[in-house]
């Protein structure tokens, strides 16, 4: 057999094997696009809580992070659910330690900023520095997880944000934040998307 | 000169190498799964499953979820043996054509 199989077949044969094993295992970068979608609700809820007060509509700020969060987390449901309806991802030992990780970090999340929201003890400074922080947490144990060096440099990005916050002015506490958003949610988001999109090109050479 | 090692045919064929591949990376997955993941048509998909599961590499178990039926396959530990093995002899064959 291995006389009619080129050196070529048997090199595209292991790099089969791996993608696939790769896919199998596969679990945050098959949700990238929830890194985009949560960096542009970050965005939407910072507009809304720096602006938004003078808008009669929306009503007093202090409720931008909860309804932007909660509405976030509803959006997420239903896109899950569409994108995956016929399928389901199949369960790794990985894939369960890392959405309990994100599953913990957004359940804490959201119980401290609608209680921060609800009681008005809302510092900025400690608000950016508290999710950012917390970001860097679920960032850093889905990189050391995956062993994915990017992930993990996204975690040392939302750290130096959460220091910067706390040590920096309220203007420097904002520029951080908002650079942290675009560089570990827009532009890593974009970057899983593409990772997969190279997977998805790899898997349509797969024939019997 | 060592011999070289033969691969194994039931592997061979690049559905079959895929989709016991994907099985070596999750615990258990759903016919339906696979199909999405290889691109593949049900028939053919299903006779190659098929002729995993003949060989032994593969466990299947049919069951129903809210009257809907559903395939699970998982691979079994020859079928974890098997893929080991047949990567390290297309390591060694992929070894003695680049030292020819």
């Amino acid at each position: 057999m291995q006389e009619q199989t080129s050196e070529q077949d048997l090199k595209e044969r292991l790099n089969l094997i791996s993608t696939m094993i790769a896919e199998g295992r596969c679990t945050t970068q098959s949700y990238s696009w929830t890194f985009i979608l949560w960096g542009v609700a970050y965005f939407v809820a910072i507009a809304w809580a720096t602006w938004g007060s003078g808008w009669a509509m929306w009503g007093h700020n202090w409720v931008a992070w909860p309804v932007t969060m909660i509405s976030t987390f509803v959006l997420t449901w239903i896109l899950a659910i569409r994108k995956y309806k016929g399928g389901h991802q199949p369960p790794t030992t990985m894939s369960r330690a890392i959405s309990s990780i994100w599953i913990a970090m957004g359940l804490s999340m959201f119980i401290l900023l609608f209680s921060m929201g609800m009681s008005g003890r809302a510092d900025q400074q400690v608000f950016v520095a508290i999710i950012a922080a917390m970001l860097g947490t679920a960032n850093a144990a889905s990189g050391i997880l995956l062993k994915w060096k990017q992930q993990f440099a996204c975690a040392v990005v939302w750290w130096a944000a959460a220091v910067v916050s706390l040590f920096g002015s309220v203007a420097q506490s904002t520029v951080a934040f908002l650079a942290a958003i675009l560089v570990c949610q827009i532009v890593f988001g974009i970057y899983g998307m593409m990772l997969e999109a190279r997977v998805r090109k790899i898997r349509g050479a797969v024939h019997a | 000169m060592p011999e070289l090692p033969e691969l194994n045919p039931i592997i061979h064929g690049k559905l079959r190498l895929a989709l016991l591949s994907l099985l070596a990376g999750v615990e258990e997955a759903e016919f339906t799964w696979l199909r999405g993941k290889t691109g593949s048509t049900d028939g053919n998909l299903g006779a190659q499953l098929l002729k995993l599961e003949e060989a032994g590499y593969l466990a299947v178990e049919k069951k129903f979820v809210s009257r809907k039926p559903q395939t699970i396959y998982r691979i079994t530990d020859s079928g974890r043996q098997a893929l080991t093995e047949y990567v390290q002899a297309l390591k060694q064959l992929l070894g003695s054509a680049i030292t020819a």
